[in-house]
């Protein structure tokens, strides 16, 4: 048997080109980043008025706990939040929907929604503060216009795209529209209003901030605007923490809200 | 930005021309970059700009124009600015903490019997009773921020009159002003110029000075970073002396009048181009007329007042408890009062 | 209840596709439609069901449903059209939620068709468990819980390999003989309509009409994979069929 013929094992080239769950990665990133910016203020490389250090961030954080000040400034920062967004997210989905069903509506709503969305609605906060006063209730109907736009566009491209057949089905046995919706519309279009919820709420964070602006003596918005006042840079970055560990939670319970509610996705 | 070449070759030829006639202590044609607000308590510096006396102390200046006090001070910390006026306020010091910044000397202080800031009512407030100060218990107060100069004024006039006010922070003084007409916020305190026409639309009451609650307030200091304070000692002395004529110029024509009307009308229309340079002459004269406060002759600096500020920054927590007056102020340029 | 079709025809704009097509379809019988792509067997299916009108002709109801009957016309889909966020139970149920029924007889209707179906032991299972002989076993199940007096089948086993196909001829046919239900079986596949059909309809290529009418006497449960019977009956039907099936895959789609 010559050289040419002796069996040789096939060559493997199939791997790559998937994602794998590597956990542990993004936790030591984010550790090699604290480390640094700790041993980098301590020696002294990193200027105390580029970037605060670490350790004094998570002492701050400890006084504001200790002191109770948390609460003071999480209250009502998370009532302004679950208002606004729940009144937001809310005529969001209706509207939504109703645009998905009727064409009239669709007709009528759609390019108001259109020329809604673009708006940057931090500009509109001193006529909300006219509309709805400086109390609470500017500081809602902002949240709730940042997160209306993006949950009824999402919610009415999310009613477009449930499966026609089913709808048809659902004539074809002869079910009443309000059954028709109800049991067929909705859960079909649940994962695209879910997806549009994630970006909603997010939005709705971001404003949280901005509706702190005007006339909020309490809140993390509040909190972080006085800290960049006063240029301290601790209660700045305990405060950014404070929100973005707020965005994390908020993602993590739509994933598990998302994980019940569409269990029967594969 | 703001560069105007024909100025700029004027000044260096009175530069030129200064420096042939007698030699001081000059900085050899340094660039540096002066902060200001469109406002006439800026007026010193544009005084000092125009009429070349920067140049004349061999400085290069240019002025950069800000929206707020804030942004200004963090332009002094980076180095993008050197020198600038603007109200103590809690970042002023915070920075001042963190060896940025230093203030070297003052701008405009409170004085008896000189038109001061005034203490404002909404309308709906001072129907409802709130005619005096001493009615302001209960009541709102604005402020652009936490720490800014109006909340040290709204507290200090709270606690002479042992009154609880809330405050509410508005970020801009467009803000404020559009809250206080509304009747969103009961009161606020501010100067003259921006008060006078206010009161006068009927819109807001004038209920009280600032003066007659802290006398001698020290109301906006110049500052710059703590390098140059420090290590360019003969560079800040040439502009606190050049930015002094402008200041001693404007004194003397706006309060002294010794310029009579035609030196007003003169210096109007100069500071006419940096403050409501949006609004023509005639419309804008009588609010630059109006605006007239006496600057700190000297850039003197009153430090019981900047004590007294704070320590009602500490006492409020706004910053850091252990902060001395000698970490914010370097009184070594300039006399001091108080 | 028969159905007859009162010379139907129909056309898309200048388009006809359908002309002249009468057929009663006689109750308790499976009648298949066949036809080459594009004849508009699936379009017929849909003016009987009442879901699309005719230009020309009419559907006539003969007779009225029995009492028991919820739903009488009924289609089985191609695609199953299950709700895939409801089990089972619940995809069958859903037919009945808007029907005034107390919830232990909704219940014992459930239990009888998964029973017929013999889907007991999968109520709880949700669609994207089951395999596609069992997603169509419940679309058959859900269209027997409304007690149909014409099922509408259109191409129902097409989406399926043809071993689960073949298992599924027989599962209808056993269906069948128990309690005979009337249905209409369009198919572009031979085998199936020569094992289900009682009648067999060959159509035409557009615009549709009928080309012949197959009767087929032999009992359904007597049919089985590979009776050389049916093979004559298919053999028949394809070479009515292929020229028709010939030009109509010639034809271009954009009409």
């Amino acid at each position: 048997m010559s050289e040419r013929d002796a069996p040789s094992t096939v060559p493997f080239r199939g791997g790559g080109f998937t994602t794998r769950p590597y956990r542990w990665v993004g936790f030591a990133v984010f550790a090699l980043l604290l480390v640094f910016a700790e041993v980098g203020t301590r020696i002294g490389f990193i200027s105390p008025l580029t970037l605060p250090r670490p350790s004094d961030v998570l002492g701050t954080f400890r006084d504001l706990y200790a002191s109770g000040m948390l609460w003071t400034h999480l209250a009502p920062s998370l009532t302004r939040l679950c208002v606004g967004a729940l009144l937001g997210a809310g005529a969001g989905i209706a509207t939504g929907v109703l645009i998905g069903l009727f064409s009239y509506v669709r007709a009528g709503l759609s390019p108001v929604v259109a020329a809604l969305f673009p708006i940057p609605k931090i500009a509109l906060l001193p006529l909300f503060v006219i509309w709805f006063g400086i109390d609470e209730g500017s500081k809602y109907a902002l949240i709730a216009f940042g997160t209306f736009t993006p949950t009824v566009v999402a919610t009415y491209g999310a009613v477009d795209n449930v499966d026609r057949t089913l709808i048809r089905m659902g004539q074809s046995f002869g079910l009443s529209w309000i059954s028709i919706v109800r049991k067929i519309v909705l859960p079909g279009a649940m994962p695209g209003i879910l997806s549009g919820l994630r970006i909603s709420l997010a939005i709705a964070i971001i404003l949280l901030v901005a509706a702190e602006m005007l006339g909020a003596e309490h809140g993390i918005g509040a909190y972080i605007l006085e800290a960049g006042a006063l240029f301290d840079l601790e209660r700045l970055f305990a405060g950014v923490v404070i929100l973005s560990l707020l965005g994390v939670l908020l993602s993590f319970s739509i994933g598990l809200l998302e994980r019940r509610v569409l269990r029967w996705r594969s | 930005m703001l560069r105007i070449s024909r100025r700029q070759a004027l000044g260096m030829m009175a530069g030129v021309a200064a420096f042939g006639l007698s030699a001081p202590a000059i900085s050899q044609n340094r660039k540096i970059v002066v902060g200001a607000l469109r406002f006439t308590s800026h007026a010193g510096s544009f005084v000092a700009f125009e009429r070349g006396y920067f140049s004349a102390a061999g400085l290069d200046l240019e002025l950069k124009f800000f929206q707020a006090a804030q942004p200004m001070a963090v332009a002094i910390a980076s180095g993008d600015v050197d020198y600038a006026v603007t109200a103590m306020s809690g970042g002023l010091i915070s920075l001042a903490d963190k060896g940025a910044i230093k203030v070297i000397g003052g701008a405009l202080s409170e004085e008896k019997g000189i038109d001061g800031q005034k203490i404002l009512a909404s309308d709906s407030a001072f129907q409802a009773g709130l005619t005096s100060p001493s009615a302001l218990d209960g009541r709102s107060f604005g402020m652009t921020q936490a720490g800014s100069s109006f909340h040290y004024m709204g507290s200090k006039i709270a606690a002479a009159e042992n009154a609880s006010v809330t405050f509410k922070p508005l970020q801009k003084v467009g803000a404020i002003i559009g809250a206080l007409k509304s009747g969103q916020i009961d009161a606020w305190s501010i100067v003259p110029h921006i008060a006078k026409p206010l009161a006068k639309s009927g819109a807001v009451h004038i209920i009280g000075d600032v003066a007659d609650y802290l006398p001698g307030y020290q109301v906006t200091t110049v500052f710059t970073s703590a390098r140059n304070a420090n290590d360019e000692r003969q560079l800040t002395s040439d502009f606190l002396s050049g930015y002094s004529k402008g200041v001693s110029d404007y004194n003397a024509t706006m309060i002294a009048k010794a310029g009579g009307e035609a030196g007003v009308t003169e210096m109007v229309g100069l500071i006419h181009k940096y403050v409501y340079a949006d609004r023509p002459i005639e419309k804008a004269a009588p609010s630059i007329i109006n605006g007239t406060m006496r600057l700190n002759e000297g850039a003197a600096i009153n430090m019981t007042s900047l004590q007294d500020q704070l320590s009602w920054f500490q006492s409020e927590n706004l910053v850091d408890g252990d902060i001395s007056l000698d970490q914010v102020v370097d009184g070594s340029y300039v006399k001091t009062m108080g | 209840m028969d159905i007859r079709l009162d010379a139907i025809g129909h056309s898309y704009g200048d388009v006809e596709v359908m002309r002249d097509i009468s057929l009663d379809i006689p109750s308790g019988k499976i009648v298949c439609l066949v036809g080459p792509s594009g004849c508009g067997k699936s379009t017929l299916l849909r003016f009987i069901g009442g879901l699309e009108k005719p230009t020309t002709g009419q559907v006539l109801q003969m007779g009225a449903p029995s009492e028991d009957c919820l739903n009488p016309l009924t289609y089985v889909f191609q695609d199953f059209a299950l709700l895939p966020w409801r089990t089972v139970r619940g995809n069958v149920s859903l037919v009945l939620e808007d029907h005034p029924m107390s919830s232990t007889r909704r219940e014992s209707i459930v239990d009888d068709v998964l029973s017929r179906t013999r889907l007991t032991d999968f109520g709880a299972a949700l669609p994207k468990q089951l395999s596609g002989g069992m997603k169509q076993r419940v679309a058959i199940a859900r269209a027997l819980a409304v007690r149909p007096a014409v099922m509408l089948m259109d191409e129902p086993l097409s989406a399926l390999d043809s071993q689960t196909r073949e298992l599924l001829m027989d599962d209808l046919i056993a269906l069948w003989t128990r309690t005979p239900f009337t249905a209409v079986y369009v198919t572009h596949n031979l085998a199936e309509a020569v094992r289900l059909g009682h009648v067999v309809v060959v159509l035409s290529r557009r615009p549709g009409q009928i080309r012949e009418i197959l009767h087929l006497d032999k009992p359904l449960e007597e049919r089985g994979f590979g009776d050389p019977d049916l093979d004559r009956q298919q053999r028949h039907l394809w070479t009515l069929m292929r020229d028709e099936a010939r030009a109509a895959d010639a034809e271009l789609l954009d009409v």
